[in-house]
């Protein structure tokens, strides 16, 4: 929960140039975002002119792109391929000549350092992290670089809060933000009308009491807060850092390391990328006469063959050897090197590999968490033994000869926030509790599909219209749509399991646009056996492909005719991580599972969704347990790396 | 290098285009001082002078593609105290060792309308599979500030600081956006050795490979990335340029040779 | 503010590649798993047969004329049941075979085949196929078992519509 600090200051829009001029006094000159070559890069800053306002990103595995006409806010684009090390730690930087004298005497200078006066507009609260990390590493041990001393030091920090993130952005995961917490001079968080100022120094408290600034109010404080708790929300689950140095650590012979080699370029593009990495080497230029050789400093990497060598040998001669390097230092050997991880979770390396290898996803596989952390981005409804929540039955529509859509609309607003796949439990006076996936999330309705296959579900459907019954939810883990954005997506559903499909497919058609390509393959018996035939035609027509198939034709059938995994079997998914989600019969999902595999879907990136005896769904009557999981609590959705064979066994 | 006479350089040419020879030309602001640091003996482009050797340092471009030059380059090796192979003919077998894939016949006979008075070898292959080669400068053609860099290091006695390194790392230094990542550009940087200060992103298009594949070049799995939504056969083609034939290049090169077929000669003049 | 996303493409040479008939049955999922010299081996009694919805390809229960490849379109095999007409069993994808009874005896089609969505097949006529693998032993010994493949893959997807696993799900709760 963020609060937000007392006596924050408003500055509006239209006055913006104001705080541009006062940064830029003593010849300061200004260095913000500023769009280049289809990216946002850190330039100079002349005029409000020359931010991106109204251009937003959208990051994903190796893709970045921009899209404009957003309005005028001038801080939606989280970030781009620069760092501030761009300026701090700059890429060329000559430190040293030698002189070698006729009289074989030798000279040997070191340049003083004459930074420019710079100020930094912009910077986020893990870029403000990686600023205090550098100042660990380069400047806070026993031996400084002088020239990142004068150059931090010189600098004017003028901070943004985060109001947005980008789905490659893990900050929170990594303890570093999205709240700005000190090593600022002013601190910015942009609103509509303008922009809540504060300040972290006694320099930033003059700039601001000169700022043509009024007094924010509550409301424009209470929506900062929600802005930045909504970035909490949603970069705060991909790493779990308890206990990740140990670990990571413990994982030095783990053949993931290989596997990820094989697809690793060791380009060395997430070095150059990450605002925290400092590894440099020695250029010598020399004139011909060899009289004077000028020595620069430049960036260089861990990656590179010549990072490690030595005469005679190399010590990391292989891709799996570089990339365990690197990821031990950022996630674990760094803490005992500086106190701290090493990482700030602003995603650049996930966004700019080349073949969009995500450290958070190897981290999950090569370095898990003992237990799942629990689940639950929202607080459902009667979350507690013998309460439920009123619902009333809306209308009833008929999708086959024993499966009916139900519209219920429930008491408690809480029962409409639920996320694509979890699910609720539904009570009736004198039947058993059951779990039903929801099948649609409406602003006013959920809708359960409901198979009539015993008393209590029968009982359900041939309610009529006006009738109350009880609601707990929504209930469990929901598909992780997150992960497939920009990325190519595989939904495979059979018989009534796309009903918990449903609402990831209508999900993903509310933002087309931030997924690669989208394949929904559905199994069924017969064509009187489908699901939503409707919205199945209508959904190919929006940008997904849809192919239906079932086991037995029926009259005026034109269709295909086979199995589900016949339309899988000859396609290839391993060109770029695709991500699959797959429901249906458990017999089916391994089959699926199987043949996803062999295609090029990795593991950790299929996801099924799983079904047990369930009697509270709140992870109490113990009935849903499934090795180290309570399926109600833990799944109903999981991925297939962490069931490993739990999945086909028989028993469990 | 000794300091009592200036060491004696030669620059020969194989089968070439001559672009990497005059990028010594190029020097223009170091060609004084290099004459003056150097004995140039042998530089057929720019002097009438000749030598048949010995030589110092002998600058050889161009790929060994017909059967004289195979003799040649025997011969030249034995004269020469250090052997530099410059430019991608001369490391990697240049663009003509595209005809290297069992294509050289029907390429002589398409181009040439007396092709049986053309005396070539079925491959152009690099000098580095003929003799032993002390140092190597990639480019097509060469870097100017590498073959300065390498002629100062050779004055000085050091080794010449030519990083194996992908382009990407200099495009970054440089604050160059990502063409791939930002703008789906196929760009083969990240499997090829710098050199050239990332020239081709610079202006937008996708590096080509002239300076040839790097050390642990995974052409695997930059190739599987860009496949992803391209035709099939388009990514074997991104690799089938100037230096196609080098080794981890060469299986991509392969097959998009096999899907080209040289223009049936027509025995007419052209125009 | 202009941009993004400018493609510049690779400038390629100007020559459009042809690709042979043995190029495009390696561009199939059966092809692809056979040598190249059988490739070219079958492509020399190889031809392209377009058809159109509707249009029958083999009869059931006649004399199956030739053994296909599939390369684009949609095709189904279906068989005739008194009382219901003609029942689709299967649909065959872009990739696959039909006609295998070319080459298995008694060289008489189990079902018939017919378009569903326009497309090309190659077709290798049967006496032709029957004569080249009689006389190539090299041939059959790499035909045959991708041809086994083929098969083995068909009856796995038979068997699981034999399963029935869409009718009798999981019930774990008697509600």
């Amino acid at each position: 929960m963020v609060i937000a600090p007392p006596g924050q200051e408003f500055l509006p829009r239209e006055r913006f140039d104001a705080l541009l001029d006062l940064l830029r006094e003593g010849g300061r000159t200004i260095m913000g975002s500023k769009m280049r070559d289809g990216a946002v890069v850190l330039d100079e800053i002349t005029s409000v002119d020359d931010l991106p306002g109204g251009w937003q990103d959208e990051q994903s595995p190796g893709r970045y792109r921009l899209t404009g006409d957003h309005g005028e806010r001038l801080f939606d684009v989280v970030n781009g391929p620069m760092s501030w090390k761009q300026f701090t730690f700059p890429p060329r930087q000559a430190v040293a000549s030698a002189q070698r004298n006729p009289d074989l005497s030798a000279t040997f200078s070191a340049r003083t350092p004459d930074p420019p006066r710079l100020a930094f507009l912009g910077v986020r609260a893990c870029e403000l992290a990686a600023l205090r990390i550098h100042d660990r590493v380069l400047a806070g041990g026993a031996f400084v670089d002088e020239d990142y001393r004068a150059r931090r030091d010189g600098a004017l920090v003028v901070a943004v809060q985060c109001t947005r993130a980008a789905s490659t952005c893990f900050c929170a995961s990594m303890g570093t933000g999205p709240e700005v917490r000190d090593g600022h001079d002013l601190a910015l968080t942009e609103l509509e009308d303008g922009f809540l100022v504060s300040s972290g120094t006694a320099d930033g408290a003059r700039l601001l009491a000169r700022l043509p600034t009024r007094r924010g109010t509550t409301a424009e404080e209470a929506a900062a807060a929600g802005a930045v708790a909504e970035v909490r929300a949603a970069t705060g689950e991909a790493v779990a850092l308890d206990g990740l140095h140990n670990r990571l650590m413990d994982q030095l012979d783990n053949p993931r390391w290989g596997q990820v080699a094989d697809r690793c370029l060791a380009c060395a593009n997430c070095t150059m990328v990450c605002p925290t990495c400092f590894c440099t080497s020695s250029a010598l230029r020399s004139d011909l006469n060899g009289t004077v050789t000028v020595a620069e400093r430049v960036w260089d990497s861990c990656f590179t063959v010549g990072f490690a060598q030595v005469a005679g040998g190399n010590f990391r001669p292989r891709r799996s050897d570089r990339y365990r390097q690197w990821l031990t230092h950022k996630f674990a050997t760094w803490v005992d090197q500086f106190g701290s991880y090493g990482c700030v979770g602003c995603g650049r390396c996930v966004s700019w590999c080349p073949v969009g290898i995500d450290v958070r996803e190897e981290l999950a596989v090569i370095a898990p968490p003992a237990v799942q952390p629990e689940r639950g981005a929202n607080r459902p409804a009667a979350a507690t033994p013998g309460r439920f929540d009123i619902a009333t039955l809306g209308a009833l529509r008929n999708e086959t000869a024993d499966t009916s859509t139900l519209r219920l609309v429930p008491r408690d607003p809480a029962l409409l926030a639920g996320l694509p796949g979890q699910f609720v439990m539904v009570d009736q006076p004198g039947f058993p509790a059951f779990p039903i996936s929801a099948s649609r999330y409406g602003s006013d309705h959920v809708e359960l599909t409901v198979r009539a296959a015993g008393p209590a579900t029968r009982a359900l459907l041939s309610q009529p219209t006006g009738a109350q019954v009880g609601l707990r939810g929504p209930l469990g883990r929901p598909w992780p749509l997150q992960r497939a954005v920009g990325r190519d997506v595989v939904i495979v559903a059979g018989g009534i399991g796309l009903a918990p499909l449903r609402p990831l497919v209508e999900a993903i058609l509310a933002e087309r646009a931030r997924y690669g390509s989208v394949l929904l393959t559905y199994g069924a018996r017969s064509p009187a056996d489908r699901l939503f035939v409707d919205e199945l035609s209508a959904w190919a027509e929006r940008g997904i492909e849809v192919a239906q198939i079932v086991d037995r034709s029926g009259p005026g059938w034109t269709g295909r005719v086979g199995v589900v995994t016949g339309l899988l079997d000859q396609r290839d998914f391993s060109a770029r991580p695709t991500v699959a989600f797959v429901c249906g019969p458990e017999r089916m999902m391994q089959t699926v599972a199987t043949v996803l595999r062999d295609r090029g879907v990795a593991p950790e990136r299929l996801f099924v969704s799983l079904e047990r005896h369930m009697e509270c769904g709140i992870g109490l009557c113990g009935h849903c347990q499934m090795g180290p999981f309570f399926v109600c609590r833990d799944g109903p959705v999981f991925a297939m790396s962490e069931l490993g064979d739990l999945f086909a066994r028989e028993g469990i | 290098m000794s300091e009592i006479r200036p060491p004696r350089l030669g620059v020969v040419k194989l089968a070439s285009c001559d672009g990497c020879q005059l990028t010594l030309l190029d020097l223009e602001d170091e060609l004084l001082a290099i004459g003056a640091r150097f004995d140039l003996v042998e530089f057929p482009e720019a002097s009438s002078r000749r030598s048949d050797g010995p030589y110092d340092v002998l600058l050889v471009e161009g790929s060994v593609s017909t059967p004289a030059q195979a003799e040649q380059i025997q011969q030249l090796r034995e004269r020469s105290r250090l052997l530099v192979t410059i430019g991608a003919c001369a490391t990697a077998g240049g663009i003509q060792a595209m005809r290297n894939f069992g294509k050289e016949p029907a390429w002589r006979a398409s181009v040439y309308p007396q092709p049986e008075l053309i005396q070539s070898l079925a491959t152009a292959t690099p000098v580095a599979d003929h003799v032993n080669v002390d140092i190597e400068l990639r480019g097509c053609p060469i870097d100017r500030y590498q073959l300065l860099e390498l002629l100062t290091a050779l004055r000085l006695g050091r080794r010449p600081q030519l990083p194996d390194e992908a382009v990407c790392l200099e495009c970054k230094r440089r604050g160059r956006v990502c063409v791939l990542v930002a703008g789906g550009v196929a760009c083969l940087g990240p499997v090829t050795q710098t050199g050239c200060g990332a020239l081709c992103p610079s202006y937008a298009r996708g590096c080509y490979a002239c300076f040839g594949p790097r050390e642990a070049a995974n052409v695997g799995s930059l190739s599987a990335w860009l496949g992803a939504d391209r035709p099939s056969g388009a990514v074997d083609r991104l690799f089938a340029g100037f230096t196609g034939y080098a080794p981890p290049f060469r299986d991509a090169s392969a097959r998009a040779m096999a899907t080209f077929q040289p223009p049936a000669a027509t025995g007419e003049e052209p125009d | 503010m202009a941009l993004v996303n400018r493609r510049v493409g690779w400038q390629g040479g100007g020559m459009k590649p042809r690709v042979s008939l043995a190029g495009r049955l390696g561009s199939t999922w059966f092809g692809g798993g056979l040598p190249p010299r059988t490739r070219e081996r079958l492509a020399s009694i190889a031809e392209v047969r377009t058809f159109g919805p509707g249009e029958i390809l083999l009869k059931e229960a006649t004399e199956c004329d030739h053994f296909g490849v599939l390369l684009s379109g949609l095709l189904a095999m279906q068989v005739l049941v008194p009382g219901q007409g003609s029942v689709t069993l299967l649909t065959v994808e872009p990739g696959d075979v039909f006609g295998w009874s070319a080459v298995v005896a008694p060289h008489r089609s189990t079902s018939t085949v017919v378009g569903i969505e326009a497309g090309e097949a190659l077709a290798f006529g049967a006496e032709p196929l029957r004569d080249l693998l009689n006389a190539d032993d090299v041939l059959a010994a790499t035909l045959y078992p991708r041809l086994l493949q083929a098969v083995a893959r068909r009856l796995t997807a038979t068997r699981l519509q034999l399963l029935d696993l869409y009718a009798r799900e999981q019930e774990v709760l008697p509600w």
